[in-house]
């Protein structure tokens, strides 16, 4: 028997389906003789009772969840989402360097540096990836901090914004289809598998509608992990490998018959009647992974 | 051995030195000295520690000390595995909890993305509202308490090395140094009648640099770059 801890925030609780998700975690934990507890913020120093902790709060590494999972990693726990993982996906710079280096196919991809923001070098950027451009954020989450620019100005603009927080930026050619895949991984094998669904007009899974604050999110379609294309998990596997053994969700484009990693995602969302949807087993094996 | 030392600090020595830009432009492969008077995460002094560990260099310090070393709970947690003395520590939003489990006076840190600086001492109830309503940005995120046991005491550590001449905290430095591999930083300490305390760690600011720290870091530097020390070669 394990004591697996869920590291939540009141937020997981808001939306029916994510608490539906965590409801059936529990579940298929105490099924198979696990104890499974929720730990809130203010019981984080509880951490070491437990054997092994499963972190569904948002990850950064500048949040609570981080100190959490680097708490419980140095107590030499198992832990969903390891440090690492969130220092590599919580960072896309770091991520797609690491691409670069390993040659996983991705988007295409330039860094701009805070001191790089000038008119030659905008110039080149256009040159090189067309227009519009994608300019994203490192710290990029829930389709927040992505947005468009088709000329000079409204990068600029867009630019400063996000130099803020972070002195390198994300700049990616513009690559619009009408879904991205989700493919669910966890210690290199395929959980899940869906299709994102870009909403109509828009070009990204969560958009905004025009001079409104409210996102609407494009629909999920899942789908049988049988009957996922080889290559797209072969490319699936092949961009997790290169951040960890932990739990992501993979982010790709299909491109003319190609498979392009847009990014990995540690921390990936899973709503009940969603994610889980085809293959139900996801539960169970995400438990038992943290109870081996 | 060659030792890459790349600042943004301007040393007095007659030092190679490469500056952050140049080296995020560039695939050099060699030991990597990131020296910046400021680590934080996802500023140019982190981007240089990472385009370095992608390169397949050895570099101090590394993107994961980094992070620890400036989210207070951790950097407590672990120099106190590496036998740092610190106070026990608390991870929390709830005021209830620092004044039944600490009573006062509280020194708090911010575990937030957005406060990297500056810490707030609390004497009583009310400061310690005002304390974690500011720290905690509205009570939307956790502090990290400690008991406020003596006198606070902030030195500048170059290479674990402090200009102070209090004994106690010459060892946290080093120690701290040995640890974490932040070759500049301020640190925080606690110091009662007979024992001193790990309490933060801090960026320092370019402004606060004397020409005598610019000489220490420098005399630092030279040596690590004709020794290879401490990239253990």
């Amino acid at each position: 028997m394990s004591k697996i801890a869920c590291f939540v925030e009141k937020y997981n609780f808001t939306d029916p389906r994510e608490e539906g998700a965590l409801a059936n975690f529990k579940s298929a934990a105490e099924e198979s003789g696990n104890q499974f507890n929720f730990l809130f913020r203010e019981n984080i120093s509880d951490v070491p009772k437990y054997d092994s902790v499963f972190i569904r709060a948002t990850t950064d590494p500048l949040n609570t969840a981080y100190v959490v999972s680097k708490t419980a990693w140095e107590l030499g726990m198992k832990v969903i989402d390891d440090p690492e993982s969130i220092t590599v996906c919580g960072n896309k710079i770091h991520q797609y360097a690491l691409f670069e280096k390993y040659n996983v196919p991705h988007i295409p991809t330039v860094f701009l540096s805070k001191d790089e923001l000038h008119h030659k070098k905008i110039n080149d950027i256009f040159g090189e990836l067309g227009k519009p451009v994608v300019i994203k954020a490192p710290y990029t989450s829930f389709s927040r901090y992505v947005e468009k620019a088709a000329c000079e100005t409204s990068f600029r603009d867009v630019a400063k914004r996000f130099f803020k927080k972070s002195d390198v930026l994300a700049i990616q050619k513009f690559t619009p289809t009408a879904f991205d895949w989700r493919v669910g991984v966890l210690n290199n094998d395929v959980l899940y598998v869906c299709k994102y669904m870009i909403p109509k007009g828009k070009w990204k899974h969560g958009a905004k509608l025009r001079g409104k604050p409210t996102v609407v999110w494009g629909r999920t379609v899942s789908l049988h992990k049988q009957l996922m294309p080889s290559r797209l998990r072969e490319v699936a596997l092949k961009a997790c490998s290169v951040v960890g053994k932990g739990l992501y969700g993979v982010d790709i484009k299909e491109v003319d018959g190609r498979y392009v990693v847009v990014e990995v995602n540690d921390n990936p969302s899973i709503y009940a009647g969603y994610e889980d949807s085809s293959d139900d087993d996801i539960y169970q094996r995400i438990i038992s992974y943290l109870s081996e | 051995m060659t030792v890459l030392v790349v600042s943004n600090i301007d040393l007095t020595a007659n030092l190679q030195v490469i500056k952050p830009a140049s080296f995020l432009e560039s695939t050099i492969k060699e030991p990597t000295l990131n020296l910046s008077n400021e680590y934080r995460y996802m500023k140019t002094g982190y981007y240089v520690s990472m385009h370095a560990e992608i390169l397949g260099n050895r570099v101090i310090p590394s993107c994961e000390d980094i992070i620890d070393s400036s989210r207070t709970p951790l950097l407590l947690l672990r120099a106190a595995k590496a036998g740092v003395p610190t106070l026990p520590s608390l991870v929390t939003d709830s005021v209830k909890k620092i004044m039944t489990e600490l009573g006062f006076p509280v020194i708090l840190f911010a575990v937030n993305p957005f406060i990297y600086d500056g810490f707030k001492i609390a004497q009583n109830k009310s400061a310690l509202y005002r304390a974690m309503k500011s720290l905690g940005m509205n009570y939307k995120f956790a502090v990290c308490a400690q008991p406020l046991k003596g006198d606070l005491l902030t030195v500048k550590s170059f290479f674990g090395k402090v200009a102070s001449a209090e004994p106690q905290a010459e060892l946290i430095a080093k120690k701290v140094y040995e640890t974490f591999k932040i070759p500049v930083c301020k640190l925080h300490i606690q110091k009662t009648v007979d024992k001193a305390y790990l309490c933060g760690l801090q960026p320092v600011e370019k402004e606060e640099l004397s020409r005598e720290d610019l000489q220490t870091i420098s005399k630092e530097v030279l040596l690590i770059s004709e020794q290879g020390e401490p990239f253990g070669v």
